[in-house]
């Protein structure tokens, strides 16, 4: 069964509890531009959501850092503030993953017990459909240098894409992510928003394999060490034009939501 | 790339107690109540030295960095500290 919906969507937990430090007309901006995302993934059909995301620290700290893993458990779950999440897994696609991807030369890892880390959960919370699907979460690692290369990460992505595609359900993948921000360091109050803007610009042409170039150097100094998401996507999707349905840069966040037909 | 040039660098093993608690006051709710409570005990018991149990007290996400801290963990464990803190001033969507 093909993909059938691909989105890239912002995590950041601000959007979910939001201090008086943020713009809350902007966070409702980023909250509509989910609302569209949501619709059109219930408009899908899929039967299950392949979520990639990087790990903030939070499912593996330094006892293991994988490059790249996916959680093969029965239940993924975890928490922020108040709120408390859990979600099915889908077992047999998961399986899939590893045990192809594995055979296809990506040696991941694969784990049944981490917290779900809130780079998964925040833009679900937002934008799962009703009823609710099972998901796949699937880990990058952006935060614990040294990352995987985004040639790498481009690489698996089409790797996975070839896995998908003789798979029986439908599945609909999200990259969660970015754009650019600097949490912790000096950094922290200038993001590099032009990096962003034509970033954007160019998947918008559908130039999205130009990310697999990108050196993980050019992503810190961009802030964009989780684009490593987003590019995983971009091998899955190929040559496809993303639609930019918002781009939202707060004072230290690039909030972008972006959609590719497939 | 090395260490000093990159935001977010590799954690150096003499760092390990320091991140260890960093992430516990982030992800683990008793250990971040235990530090708002009693913060010179806490620190003791997870074997923070001097330096680090200094530069955390005071908030001083440079000498934390400085001494091996991972940027983002400094960060998360101040933003859940506030959350803790001040429960008041967030608002949940």
């Amino acid at each position: 069964m093909p993909l059938v919906a691909a989105f890239a969507l912002p995590h950041t937990p601000q959007l979910l509890v939001r201090p008086p430090t943020e713009d809350r007309e902007l966070v409702l901006r980023v909250h509509a531009a989910y609302a569209e995302v949501k619709r059109r993934l219930a408009a899908a059909r899929p039967d299950v959501v392949g979520v990639i995301a990087g790990d903030h620290i939070e499912g593996f700290f330094l006892n293991a850092v994988p490059a790249l893993a996916v959680f093969v458990g029965a239940r993924a779950a975890g928490e922020f503030g108040r709120y408390r999440y859990a979600f099915d897994v889908h077992e047999p696609l998961a399986r899939a993953v590893v045990e192809q991807g594995i055979e296809a030369g990506f040696d991941l890892t694969y784990s049944q017990d981490v917290a779900l880390d809130y780079a998964f959960y925040v833009p679900l919370h937002f934008t799962m459909p009703e009823p609710r699907l099972p998901i796949v979460p699937l880990y990058v690692n952006v935060y614990l240098p040294p990352q995987p290369a985004p040639r790498r990460c481009h690489a698996w992505g089409q790797a996975l894409r070839r896995i998908l595609d003789a798979r029986p359900e439908r599945v609909a993948l999200i990259a969660s992510g970015g754009l650019s921000h600097f949490p912790g360091t000096d950094r922290y109050g200038s993001p590099d928003y032009d990096f962003d803007r034509a970033l954007l610009a160019s998947l918008a042409e559908g130039r999205g394999v130009d990310t697999a170039r990108l050196t993980g150097e050019e992503l810190d100094k961009a802030g964009n060490v989780e684009l490593r998401t987003w590019i995983t996507l971009l091998g899955a999707v190929g040559g496809a034009r993303a639609e930019v349905l918002c781009y939202e840069p707060s004072w230290h966040h690039g909030n972008a939501v972006v959609a590719w037909p497939v | 790339m090395s260490a000093v040039e990159s935001h977010y660098f590799f954690p150096p093993a003499s760092a390990y107690a320091l991140n260890r608690f960093l992430f516990a006051l982030k992800s683990d709710t008793a250990v971040r109540d235990r530090y708002v409570a009693q913060p010179e005990a806490t620190m003791r018991e997870h074997g923070l030295d001097d330096e680090a149990r200094a530069a955390l007290v005071a908030a001083d996400r440079d000498r934390l960095v400085a001494l091996g801290a991972h940027p983002y963990l400094v960060f998360m464990a101040q933003v859940r500290l506030t959350m803790s803190r001040e429960p008041g001033s967030f608002e949940y969507f």
